[in-house]
């Protein structure tokens, strides 16, 4: 143990050389001034500090950042999905959309429709006032009442087919 | 003039500590002067903390600059339960820790000039005059070789090397700064001298 302090003695006798270094002559004249006017310029809410910030408050997020610098693979996939995400979603956004009607009568109950309409198309809701506007999430379907195929009452867009053959 | 003076913390009874309070207290309400007092207090015993511990001029100017703009940036969180010199201490520690951790081992040597007074220390003249079994080395080649070793250790054996047989923190300073108990702090100062006994051997009479 002795003969190990006195080594200590020569390595500690060594490790003094290092209080000899010195930076450049006139450094500490000027170093305050630069750390004064950094503050001054307001650094303290620059881009290290917000680093810094980051890095306390959300750690993984750094370590994401770190592991997308070393595995450029791994950014180049995650780039790939979200791309195919995005695709995917512009192409069910373009697609007819059937779904969302059901759902909307189904979620929102509308008030009773005229017998002989909801009859033909039950999705359909008809306005209150019965004032002939009807309010439905299908485009195609048409807004009038409509009377069924074989009901007695004048249709004046209806005209009755005749099959009588030619001639006769 | 030595770059790194022993350091002690400054007795609390004394004028200077609660010259220093006041700085601090002024400071903490944005009075530059006051912060700039500071900063010229602490200078050059943090800059060659950072120093020793990177082996490069350049990254401890800026890594020195940073730790008196972040201290000052936090120093509403400043509670007083330990100095200011320690406190601050501990940011250039830290900076300084998290800095060679994202470098990891891409050591780029940047080091100061020797002053002249190193020639006339007398155990600096014998160690490479008498004791050295490679006589001719100069102290510029003990220096870089005496660099190379320190940044052979790790951060955290370097770190207590650097303030306890540079700097002359005491144990307990180095404990307050470093957060860790004393015990740890000599072990890891034990450890660390034995590891740069054996990469400075041949500079070392055995």
């Amino acid at each position: 143990m002795n003969e190990s302090n006195q080594n200590f003695d020569e390595l500690k006798r060594l490790l003094k050389l290092k209080r000899h270094e010195i930076p450049p002559p006139g450094y500490f004249n000027q170093f305050s001034g630069e750390v004064m006017s950094r503050i001054r310029a307001g650094e303290e809410g620059g881009a290290s500090t917000i680093a810094d910030q980051f890095s306390s408050q959300a750690p993984w997020l750094m370590s994401l950042l770190r592991i997308f610098e070393t595995r450029p693979g791994v950014i180049g996939g995650l780039a790939t999905s979200l791309c195919l995400v995005l695709l995917i979603g512009v192409v069910m956004a373009d697609r007819p959309d059937t779904e969302p009607t059901g759902t909307v009568a189904a979620a929102e109950p509308a008030p009773a429709p005229a017998p002989e309409v909801a009859a033909v198309v039950p999705s359909v809701a008809q306005a209150p006032d019965n004032s002939g506007i009807a309010v439905s999430t299908n485009p195609v379907i048409s807004l009038q009442p409509v009377a069924t195929l074989f009901s007695q009452q004048q249709n004046p867009l209806f005209q009755a087919a005749s099959f009588a053959p030619a001639g006769r | 003039m030595l770059m790194s003076e022993p350091a002690t913390i400054p007795d609390a009874n004394a004028p200077a500590s609660q010259l220093e309070g006041d700085l601090v207290r002024r400071a903490r309400h944005g009075d530059l002067k006051a912060y700039d007092e500071l900063v010229k207090r602490y200078q050059e015993r943090i800059y060659a903390t950072i120093y020793h511990m990177t082996s490069n001029h350049e990254d401890a100017n800026d890594l020195a600059q940073d730790s008196f703009i972040k201290a000052f940036s936090a120093l509403k969180s400043f509670k007083g339960g330990s100095s200011f010199y320690t406190w601050l201490y501990r940011i250039a520690v830290n900076k300084t820790i998290n800095f060679l951790k994202q470098r990891k081992n891409k050591h780029h040597l940047s080091l100061n000039d020797i002053d002249f007074n190193a020639e006339h220390d007398p155990d600096l003249v014998a160690l490479i005059s008498d004791k050295t079994p490679q006589r001719d080395a100069g102290l510029s080649e003990l220096q870089k070789k005496l660099n190379e070793a320190l940044l052979k250790l790790s951060e955290p054996h370097r770190m207590v090397v650097v303030l306890h047989d540079v700097q002359g923190v005491s144990h307990e300073e180095i404990a307050e700064i470093v957060g860790c108990n004393i015990g740890t702090v000599r072990s890891r100062l034990f450890y660390a001298r034995q590891q740069l006994q054996g990469f400075l051997a041949e500079y070392i009479k055995s």
